[in-house]
């Protein structure tokens, strides 16, 4: 093409054009669609739009034809490699970029991405952004950033010794530099970084063991045992993707005769803890000691055998038979959250078994041997209360809000005399700093970051800024008067010696990461450990422990209405935070759900927050979240929500608080779960002993699990499908078509972690409905996580199931039958469509949807704030409701799917919206689709690899192979609904000899 | 014409005694064929009283209530509900279903009771048709309302349209759409033919030129000759022929809407049976609740008489105890049936969270009944009045249980929620009796609440030798021999 082109048009330069014009043509998108509105198909009347057409076709762009862009997001200063869909110049879909190790799921087929990578694409275009330059006490109030430069230079040349940054974590290649450029212009500059969601631990550990900071990669496609000290390493951890993938490997083989077994020992009920096959919750404090009891009997040198409780001692015991027999195979890795002192214990352990080289390397800390982050917070705090910061630059971040209690921030940042904020908020630290800068987001910046092993990976921008704000490289760039200004450039010169030709950068641009600039590993001994002694938690006092929020982290994405309604994975708590009290210490302390208990720590802060009663919590362990609690500066979707935990964070105590004193106070506030607590009440437990398969010799209705012992000796532990052949209609079983669509969901697999749930959201323009409709139970998500719990819920003595349950395809379909306007009808491929411009919402195929998935749009929650309490009257006509909402955040609408109206039911198509372009697409080039050639949203997003779909019609698909596992079951089967989505069952491996329990005396 | 004295039923004799040897009188009070009339039609010929006033500003403030509730539900959506998702249908239904089930008194009274020759049917079945009429237009009302989009509520019928969309006839709710405005249509047309002979009495009598015209314009230029007599009482026996069956059938069809689903709770064979059982219930109570206020309000007590209400109670206290064998049937067969769902279901129903609800259901539905054995209790008009008021309280609460309670917890119980209602939601219910209440006294203002014509039918005077002589015997006589009657010239006495 490119040669005839030349041919024809003799010093056509496409690439000069592609490259030079990339912005400009994205500016002309972004503009074009903004006044575009866009295509809000079915269900209405068409909006008048204004078209501004192209006066000629830009090369190498097809009208309405998505494509992909490598990018890359720096969250707590680690690198998510992501691939972005970008539709008329748009981004409106974030998946995981495949050529990024930490992205790629383990067959390789694709990238897999966290939820909060996913929902990021909701702030690209939360209007809330839109501030412009917040220049405070000025009489216009606004400001320009020439207004800012000329300020902030005369402010630092008055007192160069006076100036000082305060950065979020960055290990961005381009941000160092820019940082050495600063540091080269103004010598005094202090550098401050600071995180609320802190790694200091683990730094810390590995000083004690290595003396230098080095993070540790884990193998776990080659763990056979993996013992997790307080380690969520499945959900929370900036390699989780990696984690969870290689982890599931391990799970998936036990078809094959082989499964790894995970130990966890816990301080709260993680994600990862409610996976494990041996859990044990205990106070931060046993951890330790279990961790030294491992080392002990183990054979580390100097630790020592700690006393221990008859639950710890056969844990340990287990623990370390597992490990010595794995050798090299085993692993312990351990939590954030955890005292320096068991990292180091666990890097001793892993040296001792050989599991160092094999199963864990070390790397060097790509961002450098810095400071604790606690400790530069303290330390630039005490120099800005006692005068000696004149101008402070603060890039990112929101430490008015969440820097530790102790250090006074706020009364601090008052003392001083220049203060600029970059921020995408105009928020709590925005509003005490005199500037506010907007800062841009990443997916309309260049830029670039490292992986949590270091490998680089260059940003580039999907949009021209929406509201003109700018990345951190151009706002230092503009500070110290760099000739380069542009940001592309800026990153250019950054990577000028490894990306030396146009093609090296292109090849780094389109792959999104840059070939072997992974942190070499670092080969090195483990010193002799001291061991202090463990303090015991005081008798009567509780531990708090402190932990980013699953969904809004350290509070940075409140106004992200995806995550503030994305349940939280273990207690299904939306909009809010709590604080998850087991259920024997609620019990002894009179506490019932949503009451509110004052908590007391030993430094003298105090709070108040709602108690969440979590089975399988600890005793004497209160787990709460950072991030809620904010005030309006959170933005209209986030404010005045929960509690703020910062109140009793300190330098001192930052995850941990010891000797914390917990008293009710005789208030309740309402906590919104999507899942009510049944097990508690008496009522529900025979009926959910029989659906969760509790009962011996019987299989779960709903749940199907087993001990993998149990599993490999006996080939007839789960029942094959029951063959009903009765019923009233024919059911569109038979179909002549190439084409049976079906999924699979390996229980196994799943981790809970609620990815899926976000990446369908994003791409099926599914609404938030706000608190107070999730108190109404209204929530429009299509995918859900279901938790069981399993066990003695009144002795915390539970496990848990994760069932990722959304509509099951069913080739008998309940709902079908009963619409009496055939709204929802099958297709010759076996999918349960639904066809929103013929419901009229009588919700009759909800009622007689046995696994309720689908989801009615009691409002026009689109346009409705999340905030209203009641639906506002729309006086117009309801199909025009839509044209009202806020134009820019319409863009984010994926113009493949029908963006809902009030009145109408709506469920999970299996991404027919994907089915029908790639079926299309093949059949345009002569061909069929092949297996994997299509990706359902919620597929693409799982790390783990446990939602298969596929063909059941093409033999050798995954899914064919996967219906014809032992382990395959339908939900609900006795209703003979005949669901295309099949289920794996859950295998534990908790020992070699495990056994079901024998059945209970009557 | 003179008075009648001399029947051996006096004045404000019992006519509640069942003695077998002779037919107890249906018109007490010494009434003579011209008293019924004088009686009836006074009641839409004088002057409003302050009373119909102050309860017609009543009903129709409640009535404003439902159109504020609409007009909020429509320009907003139907989240102004406590519905949510596992609870797809709540208030609406359960007033829908409510609804419909008190319209089943009135055609069972008029058309099974009319084939069945009881007599005693023409004191009560003109108010008792008018009662079903407005009846179901308030169920009518939910079922439109309840959709999603309202507006497109018309796709439930099959409107031929040059899209080719068609309603899908597999669905349940389609039945219902059918069996509601059949009957509606049917019920309508009964009550309306019934009252065209009453209507002509009224604009014989009529003095207003407004009052002429209009009556004039609705009896259909009814003369009263023997050929109208004879058109007449064909087209009503046909009418009645038509509406029998579809007493026993609407309350089927709307009872499939929950027994064909595969809900536990809503997916049981007994339904049919259980449901016209319960709706006859309800309709005789709500029957009663508004006869003995009517009868004492607009002097009827002679024509509404005690054996009525007596009569009425008997029909409450069986089906009450009808539903009661039905209710303990759901929890046999829940048992018996081995499902734990379904076994779930019912021990939810009776001791989860809304079991409060159902044992009011079970108070007034199966203990309240049984106070009607006693005839102390049947005749004194108070208790009735109770008793009927716990059977409409307690009708509404089956339905609620049945339909609301079933779906808080079904299959998964990660599903389980429960269902707090909004005030729109009360505010519906509460004004969907304005509606009722608005028309009801419109009717009782304006039209013969008392079937004039055929009271007269089955009152001495018919028989052909019923003139004073032997009332006794022309009572017996009217009853066994309907067809002897002496056809009351209407409009001339």
């Amino acid at each position: 093409m490119r040669d005839i082109v030349a041919k024809e048009f003799p010093g056509y330069d496409a690439d000069g054009i592609a490259g030079s014009s990339r912005r400009g043509f994205l500016k002309l998108m972004s503009a074009s669609m903004a006044l575009a509105g866009l295509t809000l198909t079915g269900c209405r009347r068409w909006p008048q739009e204004k078209l501004a057409p192209f006066s000629s076709n830009p090369a190498g762009w097809e009208a309405g034809v998505t494509e992909n862009y490598a990018t890359v997001w720096e969250f707590g200063g680690v690198g998510q490699g992501l691939l972005v869909k970008s539709f008329d110049g748009r981004p409106i879909k974030i998946e995981g970029n495949p050529s990024h190790p930490f992205a790629v799921v383990s067959s390789g087929k694709y990238g897999a991405s966290t939820l909060h990578a996913q929902a990021t694409l909701l702030d690209t275009y939360d209007p809330v952004r839109n501030t412009g330059i917040l220049q405070r006490g000025s009489k216009a109030g606004a400001g320009t950033w020439d207004d800012f430069i000329e300020g902030i230079r005369a402010a630092i040349a008055a007192n160069p010794a006076g100036f000082a940054v305060l950065s979020e974590a960055t290990a961005s290649p381009s941000v160092l530099d820019m940082r050495e450029r600063l540091t080269k212009a103004f010598p005094q500059v202090k550098w401050y970084e600071y995180e609320a969601v802190s790694r200091d631990n683990e730094l810390e550990g590995s000083r004690l063991a290595f003396g230098q900071s080095l993070r540790s990669r884990l193998y776990l496609n080659k763990a056979a045992v993996v013992v997790c000290l307080d380690a969520d390493i499945l959900c929370d951890h900036p390699a989780s993707l990696r984690y969870s993938s290689d982890w599931a490997v391990k799970r998936r083989s036990a078809d094959d005769g082989q499964m790894s077994r995970v130990y966890a020992i816990e301080s709260t009920f993680s994600n990862t803890g409610s996976v494990a096959d041996v859990r044990l919750g205990a106070t931060p404090d046993r951890v330790e000691a279990v961790a030294r009891a491992i080392a002990a009997g183990l054979g580390v040198a100097g630790a020592q055998a700690e006393q221990l409780s008859a639950a710890e001692e056969s844990f340990v015991k287990a623990a370390i038979a597992d490990l010595q027999k794995a050798g090299a195979a085993g692993v312990v890795t351990v939590g954030y959250q955890a005292s320096p002192t068991t990292h180091a214990v666990a890097h001793a352990i892993n040296a001792k078994i050989g599991a160092t080289g094999n199963t864990i390397t070390f790397h060097a800390d790509p961002a450098g041997d810095r400071p604790t982050h606690m400790k530069a917070i303290a330390d630039l705090a005490t120099a800005m209360n006692a005068g000696q910061v004149a101008t402070l630059l603060i890039i990112g971040g929101n430490p008015a809000f969440d820097a530790p209690a102790d250090v006074n921030f706020a009364m601090g940042l008052g003392k001083v005399g220049f203060s600029a904020h970059l921020s995408q908020y105009d928020d709590e630290t925005s509003r005490l700093c005199k500037w506010h800068l907007p800062r841009a987001h990443y997916l309309e910046c260049w830029g670039d970051a490292r992986g949590w092993d270091g490998t680089a990976s260059i940003a580039q921008p999907l949009i021209e800024p929406l509201f003109g704000g700018k990345s951190v490289i151009e706002a230092l760039a503009l500070i110290t008067n760099d000739q380069v200004k542009d940001g592309e450039q800026i990153v250019r010169r950054t990577w000028k010696q490894s990306l030396a030709t146009e093609l090296d950068w292109r090849k780094a641009l389109e792959r999104g990461t840059i070939e072997n600039s992974a942190s070499p590993v670092v080969e090195t001994a483990v010193k002799a450990i001291s061991y202090p002694t463990i303090v015991a938690q005081p008798a009567g006092t509780f531990v708090i422990r402190i932990d980013a929020n699953p969904s809004i982290y350290d509070g940075r994405f409140a106004n992200n209405g995806w995550l503030q309604e994305t349940p939280d994975p273990m207690t299904k708590l939306v909009w809010d935070n709590a604080a998850s009290i087991s259920i024997r210490d609620a019990r002894a302390m009179g506490i019932e759900q949503g009451d509110m208990i004052k908590i007391e720590t030993p430094t003298g802060q105090t709070m108040e927050i709602a108690a969440f009663l979590m089975p399988g919590q600890p005793l004497g362990v209160l787990t709460t979240t950072i991030g809620y609690g904010r005030g309006e500066a959170a933005g209209p979707v986030g404010e005045e929500l929960g509690f703020n935990t910062y109140a009793i964070v300190t330098t001192g105590a930052p995850s941990i608080i010891n000797g914390a004193k917990v008293s009710k106070i005789g208030k309740t506030y309402t906590l919104v779960t999507t899942q009510e607590h049944h097990i508690l009440e008496g009522i529900a437990d025979d009926a959910e002993r029989v659906r969760l398969g509790a009962v011996p010799g019987q299989s779960g209705t709903i749940i199907r699990d087993a001990f993998f012992s149990e599993f490999k000796s006996n080939k007839k532990i789960f029942p094959r499908d029951k063959a009903l052949p009765l019923q009233l209609y024919d059911s569109p079983r038979v179909l002549n078509n190439t084409h049976a669509w079906g999924m699979s969901i390996d229980m196994s697999a799943c981790t809970g972690c609620g990815a899926c749930q976000i990446a369908c959201q994003a791409e099926n323009n599914i609404p938030i409905v706000g608190k107070t409709e999730s108190v109404r139970h209204r929530e429009m998500n299509w995918i859900r996580i279901d938790r069981y719990f399993k066990g003695d819920a009144a002795n915390d003595d539970v496990a848990i199931v994760h069932q990722v349950m959304m509509c099951q395809q069913c080739e008998n379909a309940p709902c079908e039958q009963v619409c009496p306007v055939g709204a929802t009808v099958h297709d010759s491929e076996g999918l349960n469509t639904m066809v929103y411009n013929r419901c009229i919402g009588t919700r009759y195929c909800q009622n007689n949807c046995p696994y309720k998935v689908r989801r009615f749009n009691y409002f026009d929650f689109h346009h409705k704030d999340p905030r209203e309490k009641w639906g506002r009257p729309w006086p117009g006509l309801p199909d025009t409701q839509q044209l009202d909402i806020d134009k820019v955040k319409r863009l984010v609408y994926n113009p493949d799917v029908t963006v809902r109206m009030r009145g109408v039911m709506e469920k999970c198509t299996y991404c027919v919206q994907r089915i029908h372009g790639a079926t299309i697409k093949k059949r345009a080039e002569g061909s069929d689709v092949k297996d994997g050639d299509i990706l359902t949203a919620c597929q693409q997003a799982c790390a783990t690899e446990a939602i298969v779909f596929g063909n059941y019609n093409e033999a050798d698909s995954q899914v064919s192979k996967l219906r014809e596992n032992r382990r395959s079951y339908p939900v609900l089967q006795d209703l003979n609904t005949r669901p295309r989505t099949r289920y794996l069952a859950k295998l534990r491996n908790p020992s070699d000899d495990a056994v079901a329990p024998a059945p209970e005396e009557a | 014409m003179t008075t009648m004295t001399t029947s051996r039923f006096g004045v404000n004799i019992d006519n509640t005694q069942d003695d077998p040897r002779v037919r107890a009188p249906l018109v007490v009070g010494g009434k003579h064929i011209q008293d019924v009339t004088n009686a009836v039609s006074a009641i839409s010929e004088r002057p409003t009283t302050l009373g119909w006033k102050i309860s017609f500003a009543v009903a129709l403030m409640l009535l404003g209530l439902l159109g504020v509730c609409l007009a909020y539900l429509l320009t907003t959506g139907i989240g102004v509900w406590g519905n949510n998702q596992p609870v797809g249908w709540a208030f609406g239904i359960v007033n829908f279903v409510f609804w419909v089930g008190i319209g089943h008194a009135g055609t069972l009274i008029s058309a099974i009771l009319f084939l069945f020759r009881q007599n005693w049917r023409t004191g009560i079945n003109r108010m008792a048709e008018a009662m079903t009429i407005f009846a179901v237009m308030c169920a009518g009302l939910f079922p439109a309302i309840h959709v999603g989009r309202p507006w497109l509520a018309y796709w439930l019928a099959p409107v031929p349209n040059q899209m080719g969309m068609w309603p899908q006839f597999r669905s349940p709710l389609l039945w219902d759409v059918f069996a509601v405005s059949t009957y509606a249509t049917c019920s309508l047309f009964f009550w309306y033919v019934g009252m065209i002979p009453d209507l002509a009495t009224l604009r014989d009598r009529a003095t207003g030129r407004v009052r002429q015209m209009l009556y004039g314009f609705f009896s259909l230029g009814w003369t009263g000759s023997a050929r109208h007599w004879h058109r007449y009482e064909k087209a009503y026996l046909l009418l009645a022929a038509l509406c029998t069956p579809l007493v026993l059938s609407v309350h089927s069809v709307v009872s499939f809407d929950f027994a064909v689903s595969q809900l536990p709770g809503w997916h049981t064979t007994i339904f049919p049976p259980y449901f016209v059982a319960g709706a006859i219930y309800g309709g005789f109570a709500m029957v009663l609740n508004l006869a003995i206020p009517a009868r004492a309000f607009f002097g009827l007590k002679d024509i509404i008489t005690a054996r009525h209400i007596d009569n009425c109670c008997k029909i409450m206290a069986t089906t009450g105890m009808i539903v009661s064998y039905a209710y303990a049937m759901e929890f046999f067969i829940a048992w018996y049936s081995g499902d734990h769902y379904e076994k779930f279901t019912f021990w939810n129903r009776a001791f989860g969270p809304f079991a409060w609800s159902f044992w009011v259901m079970i108070f007034c539905n199966a203990v309240n009944p049984h106070f009607l054995w006693f005839k102390k209790c049947r005749t004194n008009m108070v208790l009735v009045f109770i008793c009927a008021f716990f059977a409409n309280v307690g009708m509404w609460f089956e339905r609620w249980e049945i339909i609301a309670t079933s779906l808080t917890r079904d299959f998964l119980p990660t599903n389980w929620w429960t269902f707090r209602p909004t005030p729109i939601d009360i505010g519906m219910l509460v004004g969907s009796f304005g509606l009722f209440f608005t028309f009801f006294l419109l009717f009782c203002r304006f039209l013969p609440v008392v079937a004039m014509a055929e009271v007269k039918t089955v009152m001495p005077e018919a028989h052909p030798h019923g003139h004073g002589e032997h009332p006794e015997d022309a009572a017996v006589r009217a009853d066994y021999h309907p067809d002897e009657h002496h056809r009351p010239q209407g409009g001339t006495h």
